[in-house]
């Protein structure tokens, strides 16, 4: 009987057990006229300085540092936006917390600000400040005239905007022209408006002609002669299978004015017309194995040669510190920031391999990047683990480690290698 | 005589079977499950074997046969995320990335058992052709095979119950046959008129114990401007709601 009772017990746990309370609860889809949401980041990294570096005596030079050194980078980044019938009012502050050996600052960044008018799903017309992502590509976005570059190191990062105006009419198609929208856009140029937009106040113009075209998305881009020199662009991404996708990148800079470095350490402006472009693709295996690959030729990047001067320059820049104790040529050197901009060369590859799920860990990513410069054969290789399976809380464990010779653009950098935890909480 | 009469009438009662059109079918099925423009709720729900889950809620849009809009309502983490399909072109808008990028339909936005095609499904008459009817006692079993090898499932097996013409479950195969995932439709609800099932489990095995589920909520027929479904669109889903 007892037997019996426990049995009983054990039939009445089981069921409760496997009775699955699955609810959808109408509160739980209700609109509001306002949103504010976003999310809070921690973000401690170590690095592996190499002291021997280029990059390293440019920024260190007069400090005690140690080989390896940590750093704390945190970000408060809040969304919110209010929306009327055809009206939209977006805002996106960031508070970025920053402590490094060399920093120790907080900073408030609008990266957008705009109001939106939308009285139809053809026309749309914005106005303040908004960060437009323009081009195909993953890493590398040369046709994004109006964008701050991307840092293929990071490229998902949000970007700050810059202040604008732009309209967007959309129109549909039955046939191999499905969709058409034309983006006319305006920025200005002042000393306090878009202030590093190029060098020239102006009131510059541009805009975008995107076509879906036989299941190919084509984008056409100019930028108008203003604060900086014309430009053209196309890009163009299709899917040509159900696990592949192709893209590719074409910008033209019209007599691109570069800022290089003589032999002598004079500076001068080389100027010519710069053809930049970029392939890429997407591929997924049976195996949840995601390739992401693209080939980069940067027009306006520097030269091997070009690049060995500028190093040079800091070997007698930090030669003259130590037996002078005269620091002017590595300070105006360190001023000079168009030799530390991402992807200051040529020709890069961009590898990245991420495994969906192994092992069947829901939610947990583990991937490996590679960005390669071809024409010094040196590269950045970085594993990392990612991990979304807490409700909005995502945890990324990445290390970096740089592979390069003397004189090579990751040679050089400060770093040998770096691991960072990223933990980002949203609300 | 009798015999030649019961034998007549048998042949007569057994003519329909015969004449069964499969696509026709498979049209009424898609009709029943949804109207050719509609919007909907959903709540995805990721359940791993320790019985721990994952919630996601998404606001749908669909036009015709070849275009559907999804937006992520819930959780925080991937609020804003909207997915677009315009036939086989398929694109994720995040808003911190901020571009609509090309995704494939093997792909999962969500992760677990779903992946892009499930969550933006289009009718399965505009991707499948229907093979072969068989008729199992209440139900009929539909045997489909893709148009084209863009589709997510080269095979597909629906069996729906004949009377509400809806299907109890439908079967993802590979060309080879292997199963890849088994949807079961539960729970039938009316939706303002619209009597479909109300949830959808999902389980694969090659995720072993591991299921997805999916509830429905809000269904409603609604007509939609084409120049929503664009990339320019993307980032306007949620005016609609």
């Amino acid at each position: 009987m007892q037997l019996l009772l426990l049995i009983l017990l054990l039939m009445i746990v089981s069921a409760r057990a496997g009775a699955e309370d699955f609810t959808f609860d109408e509160s739980e889809i209700e609109k509001k006229l306002w949103h504010l949401g976003g999310y809070l980041e921690a973000r401690p990294g170590l690095n592996l300085l190499d002291p021997d570096a280029a990059q390293t005596r440019l920024r260190y030079y007069g400090r005690h540092v140690d080989s390896t050194l940590a750093d704390f980078n945190g970000k408060l980044l809040l969304e919110g936006s209010l929306e009327k019938d055809w009206a939209k009012l977006y805002l996106q502050p960031s508070l970025d917390y920053t402590n490094t050996r060399l920093n120790n600052y907080l900073r408030l960044s609008w990266y957008e600000a705009w109001l939106q008018a939308k009285p139809n799903e053809k026309i749309r017309l914005l106005a303040g400040k908004k960060s437009l992502k323009w081009g195909k590509g993953y890493a590398w976005t040369p046709v994004a005239f109006f964008d701050r570059p991307k840092d293929p190191d990071d490229p998902e990062l949000n970007l700050e905007g810059y202040w604008l105006a732009m309209a967007d009419y959309v129109q549909s198609f039955d046939g191999p022209l499905k969709t058409i929208a034309i983006t006319p856009l305006i920025l200005p140029r002042d000393h306090d408006l878009n202030s590093d937009f190029g060098t020239q106040d102006s009131i510059n113009w541009g805009g975008k002609l995107y076509l879906l075209l036989y299941d190919t998305d084509i984008d056409l881009i100019i930028r108008g002669s203003g604060s900086r020199n014309a430009g053209y662009g196309l890009d163009f991404s299709r899917n040509l299978k159900t696990n592949f996708e192709l893209h590719g990148e074409l910008a033209w800079d019209v007599n691109h004015q570069r800022q290089v470095l003589t032999a002598n350490g004079q500076p001068a402006t080389v100027t010519g017309n710069a053809f930049s472009w970029l392939l890429g693709l997407r591929y997924l295996t049976e195996q949840d194995t995601t390739y992401i690959v693209e080939y980069y030729h940067n027009g306006t990047g520097y030269s091997k040669d070009e690049m060995e001067i500028f190093y040079r320059q800091i070997e007698q820049g930090w030669s003259a510190w130590q037996q002078n104790s005269n620091p002017t040529k590595l300070q105006l050197l360190g001023q000079n920031q168009t030799y530390k901009r991402p992807a200051v060369m040529r020709d890069y590859l961009y590898v990245r391999v991420s495994q969906k799920e192994p092992f069947d860990i829901l939610y947990f990513t583990p991937a490996v990047t590679t960005i390669a410069n071809l024409q010094d054969q040196s590269l950045s290789l970085s594993p990392e683990l990612l991990y979304t399976g807490i409700t909005n809380l995502e945890l990324r464990l990445k290390g970096t480690a740089i592979i390069g010779s003397s004189l090579s653009e990751f040679g050089e950098k400060p770093n040998d290698a770096r691991i960072e935890l990223r933990l980002r909480w949203y609300f | 005589m009798r015999i030649a009469g019961i034998v007549v009438l048998a042949l007569l009662l057994a003519l329909p079977a015969y004449a069964l059109d499969g696509q026709q079918l498979l049209k009424q099925i898609d009709r029943n499950l949804n109207p050719e423009s509609y919007e909907s709720y959903r709540k995805l729900i990721n359940i791993e074997p320790d019985g721990k889950r994952k919630e996601f809620t998404l606001y749908t849009v669909k036009k015709g046969t070849d275009k559907v809009a999804s937006l992520f309502l819930a959780p925080a983490s991937d609020k804003g995320r909207t997915t677009l399909r315009l036939g086989e072109n398929m694109w994720l808008l995040i808003p911190n990335v901020g571009k609509p990028v090309r995704i494939t339909s093997l792909q999962s936005v969500v992760g677990g058992i779903f992946n892009n095609s499930d969550i933006l499904q289009l009718d399965y008459n505009a991707e499948y052709n229907v093979e072969k009817v068989e008729e199992k006692g209440n139900d009929y079993l539909l045997h489909l095979k893709a148009k084209n090898r863009t589709v997510a499932y080269d095979r597909v097996r629906i069996l729906a119950d004949k009377a509400k013409m809806l299907p109890r479950l439908i079967e993802c195969l590979t060309e080879a046959g292997m199963l890849i995932k088994t949807l079961h439709f539960k729970d039938i609800k009316n939706f303002g008129g619209i009597l479909r099932p109300a949830t959808v489990e999902t389980d694969s095995p090659l995720y072993k114990g591991y299921k997805s589920v999916m509830l429905y909520a809000k269904l409603k027929k609604r007509s939609f401007k084409d120049e929503l479904f664009t990339l320019n669109g993307m980032g306007s889903i949620d005016s609609l709601r």
